[in-house]
């Protein structure tokens, strides 16, 4: 098992979709970076959008992340389908980790908000993107949902701050009250997204209901 | 299947020899029914329309002033812009995913067509915004309560956002063969409109009329002619930006010839033109016209005449008058003393020397038995109004009524609740806090009034006691209670219902 | 002999449509063709024994292996080549690459030993000489190979072929035939195709399936000797022939009952599969 992770590193490496990943995290460098030049005061405007727009941006970088064109070829090796997955998302954690520092860095330290409260905002959306990555490839047979989990998670992220109930309100600034339970929305957020998610990796023994309307499954395949 | 295949670019080629536009037009339907039954389509539309429901009927209170109600048709078709940005975006890059393109590129209809079919494919979406904008408008204008005037170009805005967005969904996938250009995009257009990076400018004029959405910071209405909004240049201007943007797109597919360059040159022509005309500084008419709104209305007003009262409004808010003599007769019915006859003059007043950029504090008037209305009505808007009625008929003026901190507070607050259908919720309407104990600010149309705790328990024990008997002890009473040296806790005593502890007290 | 596969009563469904309805097999070592028309349940079958899709209802075993528990699902996929009906690959990568990738997901861990196989296969299907250049850059037939040694890659005991010989023209396919046959010896091999040239000239065995159901189970010259005596050559189309066509000669070749004193001719494994599909749609 060992020896097929360290021998699949590179070859898995090399399938990740660097392109988009990296344009993700330019921009999402940009914004953060605009600050530099913008300024801003330190109850969070703009520094707290900027840093929100950043996390949406690198988010939808990773929800490509999962894409796989090579699926209905490798779809029958013994390699498991949840170390083949882990070790995608294993490869791009570190990275994500040091973009955010940089990220954080790059805000200037008298406008940056409570750091620690918005790398957990900044977690949670990222394993969000991953979860609705894994989501897809669980229920559906297509082997590059991208596009549709990044319409997808983007049009949640544009509508949630809208639609969440005065008690449930995630999106709020540093100066309100509410701040501190917002986070603690925050990390339940999070803890419940990394369970789905471990619990979406494994390939399914048996079939799944929902599966039996997707389309993709049809018996003319594609 | 392969026959199939093979068959129909001939057929279609055939025709687009005949009618060019045909295969476009064509290519452009069977794109929009593809577009429209996208499932982000699908659940834009759905929560737009959910919206729409969840929001029309409350909007200012159900009685929307046109001007107003015409603006508030531009943020929901955002949702659907976003959708169509992505899901036209992702329409293009179709057949170079699916690996098609080897295939499609020797079909008889040019890249640059297809591009232009994928840009007419936005306007079924486009058309549908419009229908849905239409419904919203026309569920607001159709209600009873509406009074206005609304702009066509007010109204074109959010249809014509949509459209852009199609048009910038078409160019961007034209531009980057990434399907994750769009979302990427978006997120840049989003930081650059409301992450405050665009330069928004100084005043109502200006560069700030360069994002799709211009909004207002206050929610008061003011009559239309005030406002001078660059409504119809904007529309123009938006028209002019989404054209630019698809003919570029279908120019960089390799669209060429003078039909297609001149049409980009029209359309930028119009982009300008709007551009540059919304952007111009704001006529001093209008500057000029706002402060005499402000401070001298009666010269713009229309004023009507009910039961020897006079109602005075700006003529948008004639049919309201109405409303209001209905209010000053439930108020007057209560009262005691010469105030059951006084006659009132009822005067609109508006806060209009900053057109819709900020609202400003109305000062009480000093004239004798004038009560000022604001311009919105329903909800709160109705007991506060008829705060300001009982209150100057127990003090004669709206002036009068300013730090006023004794015993009358008890007759103005049950005069002006007792006839509504649900006095308490009234009552927490009419505080800045919403509550119903304890000491509170009034609001009403000019200078806000105190409550102390004491006040406001005696007038929840009148609200409780059935009227007619309590409106027999205010008549009676009527002098005493509208004394300026009546204590709360004798008021309590004259209309028989348990004193308070404290003082009158206000801070 | 101990069959690879057995499967019995597997059935699944789409909908309100049964993709496999109550479908029991057993295939031995040597090269099985499946055929049937488009929406027969073929490539759903397939995917259920190469455990790409677990089925509804029914159970099978590969090899001894009973996919059903995520275990034996590691066990029989360990013994399996899957070529699907649209093999997906990494552009960017070479065909070597490629095929050592696969190699390592199926646990091939001894360097040396792998990469030699993978040259080994490479050279075997005839990609020996571009086994370097991006697959991006390699056309339709070559990449089908590169599926077909992906498939072939740690010599599985029981290969699933999907439509390999789609789109392939007619010297390319020949030699897939000749892969083929290689690498039926001494394996079991199940191959879904639309050619029945390919069932005649490759397998020992011919499944016909139809509304997901297997409507014939038998030798390649068992579904021939099916259409003995119902083709008859007239001058015009015969109204009673289930199907005819006007042949090179420009006589009529009719498949279907023969009238009395008819012009028999000497039937194909095609006539015998056409006439197959006829009962099933009758008795459906």
């Amino acid at each position: 098992m060992r020896l097929t992770i360290r021998e699949l590193t590179l070859p898995v490496w090399r399938t990740l979709p660097w392109r988009g990943l990296a344009a993700s995290a330019a921009l999402g460098l940009l914004l953060a970076g605009a600050l530099r030049w913008g300024g801003g005061d330190a109850n969070g405007w703009p520094a707290l959008t900027l840093l929100r727009a950043a996390v949406l941006a690198h988010a939808l970088g990773l929800t490509f992340l999962l894409d796989d064109p090579a699926r209905h070829t490798t779809a029958t090796v013994p390699t498991r389908r949840a170390l083949r997955t882990g070790l995608r998302i294993a490869l791009v954690t570190p990275l994500t980790a040091l973009w955010w520092t940089a990220v954080v860095l790059l805000v200037p330290s008298d406008v940056r908000p409570p750091v620690g409260d918005v790398t957990l905002e900044a977690a949670a959306a990222c394993v969000l993107a991953l979860l609705a990555g894994a989501v897809a490839l669980r229920w559906t047979n297509e082997p590059r949902p991208g596009p549709s989990v990044a319409a997808a998670y983007l049009l949640t992220a544009v509508v949630t701050p809208h639609l969440l109930p005065a008690g449930w309100k995630l999106f709020v600034w540093p100066q309100d009250s509410n701040w501190h339970a917002a986070h603690e929305r925050w990390a339940w957020l999070l803890a419940g997204a990394v369970v789905t998610l471990v619990a979406c990796l494994p390939e399914p023994v048996r079939r799944m209901r929902i599966g039996r309307r997707s389309r993709t499954l049809s018996p003319s395949g594609v | 299947m392969s026959t199939v295949l093979a068959q129909t670019p001939t057929a279609t080629g055939t025709e687009s020899r005949r009618t060019p536009w045909a295969a476009v037009l064509a290519l452009a339907l069977f794109e929009a029914r593809r577009l429209l039954l996208r499932a982000p389509m699908l659940l834009a539309f759905l929560l737009y329309i959910a919206w729409i429901v969840w929001r029309t009927p409350d909007f200012e209170n159900g009685y929307p002033a046109l001007q107003d109600a015409d603006r508030a048709t531009q943020s929901g078709p955002m949702l659907i812009a976003l959708a169509l940005l992505v899901c036209v975006n992702q329409a293009m890059l179709r057949s170079a995913r699916r690996d098609t393109e080897r295939h499609f590129a020797v079909l008889v209809l040019r890249p640059w067509q297809r591009t232009a079919g994928h840009a007419l494919s936005v306007v079924p979406v486009v058309l549908l915004v419009a229908v849905c904008v239409g419904a919203q408008f026309g569920w607001m204008a159709l209600g009873s309560g509406a009074v206005g005037t609304a702009s066509v170009g007010e109204l074109l805005v959010g249809p014509l956002t949509a459209l852009l967005a199609g048009a910038f969904g078409v160019l961007l996938a034209r531009l980057f063969s990434s399907v994750l250009a769009a979302p990427l995009a978006i997120v840049l257009l989003f930081f650059l409109l409301f992450g405050g990076a665009f330069p928004a400018g100084s005043g109502e004029r200006g560069t700030r009329w360069l994002t799709p959405i211009v909004s207002e910071n206050t929610s008061t209405a003011i009559p239309s002619g005030l406002m001078d909004r660059p409504a119809a240049w904007h529309a123009l201007y938006l028209l002019g930006l989404a054209l630019t943007v698809a003919l570029v797109a279908v120019l960089v597919a390799g669209g060429r010839g003078p039909v297609l360059m001149g049409s980009v040159a029209a359309a930028l022509a119009l982009a300008l033109t709007g551009g540059i005309v919304q952007t111009g500084a704001l006529p001093d008419r209008t500057t000029v016209a706002r402060a005499r709104a402000t401070n001298a209305p009666e010269k713009q007003q229309v004023c009507v005449r009910r039961d020897g009262s006079t109602y005075c409004a700006f003529p948008e808010w004639k049919p309201r008058t109405a409303t209001w003599a209905s209010v000053v007769d439930h108020v007057r019915s209560s009262a005691g003393g010469s105030a059951r006859t006084q006659p009132v003059l009822v005067r609109q007043r508006v806060y209009a020397t900053d057109g819709l950029a900020s609202d400003g504090a109305i000062d009480p008037s000093a004239n004798p038995h004038q009560v000022t209305v604001g311009t919105g009505w329903g909800g709160p808007r109705v007991p506060e109004f008829s705060a300001a009625v009982s209150s100057v008929l127990v003090t004669g003026s709206e002036k009068a009524t300013s730090g006023l901190c004794d015993g009358r507070m008890v007759t103005i607050m049950w005069l002006a609740l007792n006839w509504l259908p649900d006095p308490v919720k009234s009552l927490s309407n009419v505080r800045l806090d919403d509550s119903v104990t304890g000491s509170a600010i009034v609001l009403s149309p000019t200078n806000p009034m105190n409550m102390t705790s004491g006040q406001t328990s005696v007038v929840r024990e009148l609200l409780d006691q059935p009227r007619e008997s309590v409106a027999a002890k205010v008549k009676s009473h009527w002098a005493e209670l509208t004394t300026p040296k009546v204590t709360s806790a004798r008021a309590a005593e004259l209309l028989g219902v348990k004193a308070p502890k404290e003082q009158d007290k206000c801070d | 002999m101990t069959p690879t596969v057995s499967a019995s009563g597997l059935s699944l469904r789409y909908g309100g449509t049964h993709a496999l309805d109550d479908v029991s097999l057993r295939l031995t070592p040597g090269v099985t063709g499946l055929i049937g028309p488009n929406g027969a349940g073929k490539t759903t079958l397939l995917r259920v024994l190469a455990t790409a899709l677990p089925a509804d209802g029914g159970a099978f075993t590969v090899l001894g292996q009973d996919p059903a528990t995520s275990a034996g699902r590691q066990e029989v996929r360990r013994a399996l080549g899957y070529l699907p009906q649209t093999p997906g690959f990494h552009p960017d990568f070479t065909p070597f690459e490629f095929v050592d990738y696969v190699a390592i997901l199926k646990e091939l861990t001894d360097r040396g030993a792998r990469h030699r196989e993978v040259r080994r296969l490479l050279e075997q299907v005839d990609l020996g000489e571009v086994r370097g250049k991006r697959i991006k850059k390699l056309s339709g037939g070559m990449r089908q190979r590169v599926a077909l040694a992906a498939a072939l890659i740690g010599d599985p005991g029981f290969l699933v072929l999907d439509e390999p010989t789609v789109g392939l023209d007619p010297e390319q396919r020949m030699r897939f035939r000749e892969l083929i046959a290689q690498a039926g010896e001494g394996r079991t091999v199940l191959l879904s195709t639309h050619q029945t040239e390919d069932v005649a000239m490759l397998c020992h065995r011919v499944l016909v399936m139809a509304g997901g159901r297997i409507r014939f189970d038998g030798t390649p010259a068992e579904l021939t000797a099916r259409a003995a005596g119902r083709v008859w050559s007239s001058t015009e189309r015969d109204p009673g022939a289930k199907a005819g066509w006007r042949t090179g000669t420009g006589s009529f070749r009719n498949v279907g009952l023969p009238p009395v004193g008819a012009d028999l001719l000497e039937p194909t494994l095609e006539d015998g599969y056409l006439l197959t599909l006829d009962e099933a749609e009758v008795s459906a």
